[in-house]
């Protein structure tokens, strides 16, 4: 083995890299964007579960407990009316409510106390601090004797058997759809640049928007059987739970898919090779994925986060599968409509954009 | 500009950041003649050819074909336009291939001749990825020309093809040309030049000569083609 030659190569491959300003920035840009974000994500997150407390009780414990809720860290609580407490989780300003029932005090010296408590249940990750605050609050009270402790725990959504899955799965169905979609696009359409024969089309009666529609169904066609494939293997098999209309997730993800020929095929001008055309999935696919809300919801995101989630389409498109799969929402509801619109029209900007980028620059 | 030149660009300049490509020319083509377009790589050539299809838009002057000033979308399906690398799907077979640029120009009636002329017929179900370069050259022929274009635009038609086919292909240029199909090639290699009813020498985006092979031999006072190429761009360099 020759030292020498070694070297020439391990020379040339640095020499080639110099020039590559592209994959530099890959190397050395991406790790900290997707770290720093990742990081900001986690250690930056502004609000605890925001917890409403209803305290109704006769006797004295109740403000006991109530005070003690405040103090938790786990949770930011606010007071509230019972009665106000479910519209308050179906419109998403609380992640829970405590009722601590008129009689509370006295359960409290029969020795069984009964707190009830609703959650609005499709986020697992909230559940837990405000169980676990509920406790602490509790302990207060088991100090003075022994108290039994009861809570009767509702959910809104999902319910007990509810689990990471069932919130995850929803918007993996689509997230998988558009990834895949978008890598297959990007490269085809990119092969369609380098052999030469988009200059062909370009030079034949073709019109541009005549390519991408016909490239658009064309990839509808093997995104659709894939969507189809991917909801039939999450519900039938994974059996994620599903509370909504199937025929309506079927179309949030087919409008994903379709965003998503759209996309590659306006990215795929800013790619000359297939390497680079997998550089754009770590500029453009994992922070879109961090801040769609699908690992962190978006409202306990840190406040400049969460308006950079609220321009990105893929936020609004995990939500309504969400929405639908985990709330049962249909076309009703406001929300939907807003999400659903907006996919929509990000849907007609990247047609639009895909079109313009086919303007010229060809070869 | 009357209709009976098939191409005629008038003073076009056209340069790419700071490199002149074409640089004040003046060419016209008539319709049904085989005109050669000669120069060294890197010469104007496929930029020129380009301008014919719209692909290029000028800096200045005009270009108009087969009456149309370019780009012009609706003149494109008189036009056949072979690209200098075989540009075809690799996946897909032969016959495919050739189908899907019939289909883009609503000539699907076209392609079982297509593919007889250049001699693919008995191949059409091969897929393109896997048969040899001079095949890949006649399928791209074949594309370029199964529409029964009136402008054929041939950017280094049969490099890559053997001498016999070369020849055949010739003889199938001059029957097309006398059928009235006008047939602009780009080419390096003199002995296609020798074929054309009039060349035009390019270089550094110039037109440098133009005229019948004996009229080129003739100005450069040489008795060869391939002489008189070098003595006309010499004298310019």
């Amino acid at each position: 083995m020759s030292h020498h030659r070694v070297a020439a190569i391990t020379k040339r491959l640095l020499q080639q890299f110099r020039r590559d300003r592209r994959t530099l920035a890959l190397l050395f840009v991406a790790p900290i964007v997707i770290l720093g974000l990742l990081g900001y994500l986690i250690r930056g997150s502004a609000s605890a579960p925001a917890v409403g407390i209803a305290n109704e009780d006769q006797g004295p414990l109740g403000s006991t407990v109530a005070a003690a809720l405040a103090r938790s860290s786990e949770i930011s609580t606010t007071s509230i009316r019972a009665s106000d407490g479910d519209s308050k989780l179906k419109d998403g300003s609380l992640a829970a409510y405590i009722v601590i029932p008129p009689d509370f005090s006295t359960q409290a010296q029969a020795g069984t106390i009964a707190p009830e408590v609703h959650l609005e249940g499709s986020q697992p990750g909230t559940t837990a601090p405000v169980l676990q605050a509920l406790q602490q609050a509790l302990i207060t009270l088991g100090a003075q004797g022994s108290v039994h402790v009861q809570p009767r725990v509702t959910y809104v959504y999902g319910g007990p058997g509810f689990d990471t899955l069932d919130y995850f799965g929803a918007a993996f169905i689509g997230l998988v759809v558009f990834f895949l979609v978008f890598v297959v696009t990007i490269v085809s359409f990119l092969n369609e640049r380098s052999q030469g024969t988009l200059e062909r089309l370009m030079a034949s009666p073709l019109r541009r928007g005549e390519i991408v529609l016909g490239y658009m169904l064309g990839f509808a066609v093997l995104a659709l059987i894939q969507a189809a494939e991917v909801l039939i293997f999450a519900l039938a098999v994974l059996k994620v739970h599903n509370a909504g209309n199937v025929a309506l997730i079927f179309g949030i993800e087919a409008l994903m898919a379709i965003a998503a020929v759209n996309l590659g095929i306006f990215l795929s001008m800013f790619a000359r090779t297939e390497f680079q055309a997998v550089q754009f999935i770590p500029l453009v696919i994992v922070p879109q994925f961090l801040l769609s809300g699908i690992l962190f919801p978006v409202g306990s995101e840190p406040k400049p986060l969460q308006v950079l989630s609220d321009v990105l389409p893929l936020t609004y498109a995990v939500n309504g599968l969400r929405d639908v799969m985990v709330k049962g929402a249909d076309l009703t509801w406001g929300s939907l409509q807003l999400d659903v619109g907006v996919v929509l029209g990000f849907v007609v900007l990247l047609v639009l954009a895909a079109v313009a980028t086919l303007r010229r620059r060809i070869a | 500009m009357g209709d009976s030149w098939a191409v005629d660009v008038q003073n076009v300049s056209k340069s790419f950041g700071d490199v002149k490509a074409l640089d004040g020319v003046t060419l016209r083509v008539k319709q049904g003649e085989i005109y050669g377009l000669l120069g060294p790589n890197g010469a104007g050539k496929t930029t020129l050819i380009r301008l014919f299809v719209g692909l290029v838009e000028p800096n200045a002057g005009t270009v108009t074909v087969l009456g149309q000033r370019m780009p012009n979308v609706a003149v494109l399906s008189h036009v056949g336009y072979m690209t200098q690398t075989a540009a075809l799907y690799p996946g897909l077979s032969v016959e495919e291939n050739v189908r899907f640029f019939a289909a883009i120009n609503d000539a699907e009636e076209g392609v079982k001749d297509a593919l007889e002329l250049v001699k693919l017929y008995d191949r059409r179900d091969s897929v393109v990825s896997t048969v040899s370069g001079g095949m890949r050259q006649r399928c791209s022929l074949a594309c370029a020309l199964v529409h029964k274009p009136q402008l054929l635009l041939l950017d280094e038609p049969t490099v890559g093809v053997d001498p016999q086919l070369r020849v055949e292909l010739w003889e199938d240029f001059r029957k097309m040309a006398a059928a009235g199909t006008t047939i602009i090639v780009s080419s390096h290699v003199m002995d296609e030049a020798e074929r054309c009813q009039r060349l035009g020498l390019i270089q550094y985006g110039k037109l440098l000569a133009e005229g019948t092979p004996d009229e080129i031999r003739a100005t450069a006072g040489s008795t060869n083609l391939e002489d008189a190429f070098l003595r006309l761009a010499g004298s310019r360099a």
